[in-house]
């Protein structure tokens, strides 16, 4: 008679002595291989068909020519090689990148930043965390309009209170340089609350016997960010890097509330260059496809390099 | 004993289920050909033959239809009226499924493609739903275009298919601000005798300098409202189904508006700060910042309910053509409906002369049909100046139905404006972007 192979790696310890007070579990064979997995599986089901599904879909009719999302036509690399000729597709693609440059690092600067200042013994310290964090609550929707009325060049707040101090009235929205700078700053205010307390959190998880020691070791504030809170610091601000830069790279629905992808496509990122053409007149859902597709390669590999980096950093 | 699988033994063994989601999730798998669609007894819908003005109460008593809709605002209480109307005359029920305009494509070619279509539904093309309408030919008869204006013939037809009933027309037209033309001491447009071109932006100018509003001239920024100016120069984007512009003509249409943008006497922001979205210059007229506004006959409802000052329609402008630029709005059946007799009936007796006079006058809509056009309307508010709009109907060419009906039209407006706002940005000089237009929508 052949004996049955141990179910897990302890079995063999387990099984050598006597173990008069331990049960022995009452699996059927290999039931402690796929208990995990049954566990597993409802949410698999759930991404599979809700995540991995519609990508392999989207992939899919990136491969097809249709303008009614119901008759295909096999078009290969037709949708690729079309997006690569069109002009609109490389400016939304730099513009992301602008984008996504000026946002993450004002972000991870900021949240840092923040969550320190709100990590100190400050008055009122509840109410500022709560102000900073609002408007990661509020409709992108809301976002996008509150600051167009903001930024109008006539009669919009911002400018208003320019003029109030001798200031400029200055094109926020219709000049392309601005516009995009209007856009990283909402995309900054809209966002940054939830970056703040992600550092925040990582912060409080630093031993503060640390500070103790350092201060009786003579060592100045300044010293002490540098040397403890920022080191220590480090995997939370690989977590918001990799958090913002694929939040910026997905960024489409205030900007396209606040500016419409203008002046002359100067804020047209690529999520609002595949709605165009997807949702638009154009109803290329082939290209819209296609660019999407291409969006994911993007995000993919910066969030691997970021992944590989902070591994990496850990390590050393 | 317990036997291991090999990889490849698994791998195996998976190939077929992943065979299965791999050929399902192919795109496609309806059929586009336009061929008749069966029913559900196995003939095609277009076999039924019973003429809608021979149907009687009995013969469809108790069917019922949904109605997959969008509204501009005023046309949906005219709508669910004349729907009761409908249901009590024919003992029939018709559920009216309110969509945002937005959505609508998307929501019908979802349901298309999930054999879900409503019976009936209200949409601005046809194009992209061929294949997939009802033939009204069996039941309203070859020569039912004819009821309708001309312009409307064409775009009601797939190849041989009367496929679509055209139930309200829009015409874009200007506003002007009457108080500050008299303020002015400036003559009001005569409706019988347009202006030209020359004489609305003299009038305008001199509104601007006497009144001191900010501006002299808005359009909306939108290819449709664009397209008026290029037509009243004898030029459009795209006829029935290809590129067909001018840019020496185009360049001229424009030459008027671009000059007033550059010195400011036209709104140059909003060409800038709304990006791909249409943007209506309406709040800057209804602000009194501007004396003479293009848009078109939908602004009268908002107009009348909003503007704290006499304003009027006026008749399009002149250039060497004259009229607007036309728009509006199908009823179209589905081949799939499981009533394709109550389906016909309906939509012929929503656009019958007196339930179409019902409409148009409580949404302030123009009509469709030709005996409408030619007798004119009585609107119960602004009669006046709908029937500005409505003159102006016999005087727009022929080719501006072509053009707007086209279903390539959406996508040639929508180049038109990235095109005009890089001229308005000064990133393009108004030749080298209508020519430049020009190529594209002819590639």
């Amino acid at each position: 008679m052949t004996s049955r192979p141990p179910a897990t790696p302890d079995a063999p310890a387990a099984a050598a002595g006597p173990a008069p007070t331990r049960r022995r579990p009452r699996y059927r064979p290999g039931g402690t291989v796929l208990t995990p997995y049954l566990f597993l599986l409802p949410n698999m089901l759930i991404f599979g068909l809700f995540t991995i599904w519609p990508a392999i879909n989207g992939f899919n009719i990136s491969l097809y020519a249709s303008t009614t999302g119901r008759s295909f036509e096999w078009a290969g690399l037709d949708n690729y090689r079309a997006i690569g000729a069109d002009d609109r597709f490389w400016s939304a693609l730099t513009n992301t990148l602008v984008y996504v440059a000026g946002f993450v690092a004002l972000s991870v600067v900021c949240a840092v930043l923040l969550a320190v200042a709100l990590n100190a013994q400050l008055r009122g310290r509840s109410f500022f965390r709560a102000v900073f964090f609002l408007p990661v609550l509020l409709s992108p929707v809301v976002v996008g309009l509150m600051w167009r009325w903001m930024l109008e060049r006539r009669g919009g707040l911002v400018n208003a209170g320019l003029q109030a101090i001798g200031g400029p009235e200055m094109p926020w929205l219709v000049d392309g340089r601005l516009a995009m700078l209007s856009i990283i700053a909402v995309g900054l205010w809209t966002n940054v609350g939830f970056y703040t307390m992600i550092a925040l959190a990582g912060l409080q998880s630093i031993d503060g016997s640390l500070y103790e020691a350092a201060s009786v070791d003579g060592a100045s504030r300044s010293q002490q960010f540098w040397g403890i809170t920022l080191p220590l610091l480090m995997p939370t601000v690989m977590v918001v890097l990799i958090l913002a830069t694929i939040n910026g790279f997905q960024a489409f629905d205030y900007i396209y509330n606040l500016t419409g992808g203008g002046p002359v496509g100067g804020t047209t990122l690529m999520v609002q260059f595949i709605y165009d053409n997807a949702f638009g007149p154009r109803r290329e859902y082939g290209m819209a496809a296609a660019a999407s597709v291409v969006l994911f390669l993007v995000v993919l590999s910066f969030t691997l390099v970021n992944w590989f980096i902070g591994r990496r950093r850990e390590a050393t | 004993m317990t036997r291991r699988l090999s990889t490849r033994t698994r791998l195996l063994a998976l190939a077929p289920p992943l065979a299965l989601v791999l050929a399902s999730c192919a795109p496609g798998g309806t059929d586009s050909s336009g061929d008749p669609v069966e029913d559900d007894d196995g003939g095609t819908a277009g076999e039924a033959t019973a003429s809608v003005q021979e149907l009687t109460r009995e013969d469809v008593e108790g069917g019922s239809l949904n109605y997959l809709y969008f509204t501009d605002g005023p046309d949906q209480a005219s709508t669910e009226e004349l729907i009761s109307a409908f249901e009590e005359e024919y003992g029939v029920t018709v559920n009216l499924e309110i969509v945002p305009f937005s959505d609508l494509e998307t929501t019908l070619q979802t349901r298309l493609s999930g054999g879900q279509a409503p019976d009936v539904a209200r949409i601005t093309a046809t194009a992209p739903f061929e294949g997939d309408l009802l033939d009204l030919t069996p039941y309203v008869g070859a020569d039912y275009p004819e009821t309708f204006i001309e312009g409307l013939r064409a775009p009601m037809q797939q190849g041989d298919q009367l496929v679509a009933v055209p139930s309200d027309l829009t015409m874009n037209g200007p506003f002007v601000n009457v108080e500050q033309f008299q303020e002015a001491g400036v003559d009001l447009p005569d409706p019988e005798d347009p202006w030209t071109w020359e004489e609305m932006m003299e009038a305008a100018a001199s509104v601007q300098e006497a009144v001191g509003t900010e501006f002299a001239f808005a359009l909306d920024k939108s290819g449709h409202r664009l397209s008026t100016v290029l037509s009243q120069n004898g030029t459009y984007l795209v006829d029935a189904e290809t590129g067909v512009l001018d840019p020496d003509l185009a360049t001229e249409a424009l030459q008027a508006l671009t000059s007033m943008i550059e010195d400011g006497s036209s709104p140059r922001d909003f060409w800038l700060d709304s990006g791909t979205r249409y943007a209506g210059a309406n709040e800057v007229f209804l602000a009194q910042q501007v004396p003479v506004y293009l848009s078109g006959n939908w602004q009268v409802a908002q107009f009348e309910a909003n503007a704290p000052f006499e304003w009027a329609a006026a008749p399009n402008p002149c250039m060497t053509e004259c009229g607007g630029f036309p728009g509006g709005k199908f009823m179209a059946g589905f081949a799939d409906t499981d009533e394709p007799e109550l389906t016909a009936l309906f939509l012929w007796w929503m656009n019958d002369t007196e339930q179409q006079r019902q409409f148009v006058d409580a949404s302030n809509f123009l009509p469709t049909r030709a005996d409408l056009v030619e007798d004119g309307v009585e609107y119960a508010s602004r009669s006046e100046d709908m029937n500005v709009f409505l003159e102006d109907i016999p005087r727009t060419p022929e080719a501006a139905y072509a053009s707007a009906y086209s279903p390539e039209f959406g996508a040639a407006a929508t180049e038109f404006v990235e095109f005009y706002a890089q001229v308005v940005a000064g990133q393009l000089e108004l030749p080298e972007a209508m020519e430049d237009l020009s190529s594209t929508l002819g590639d």
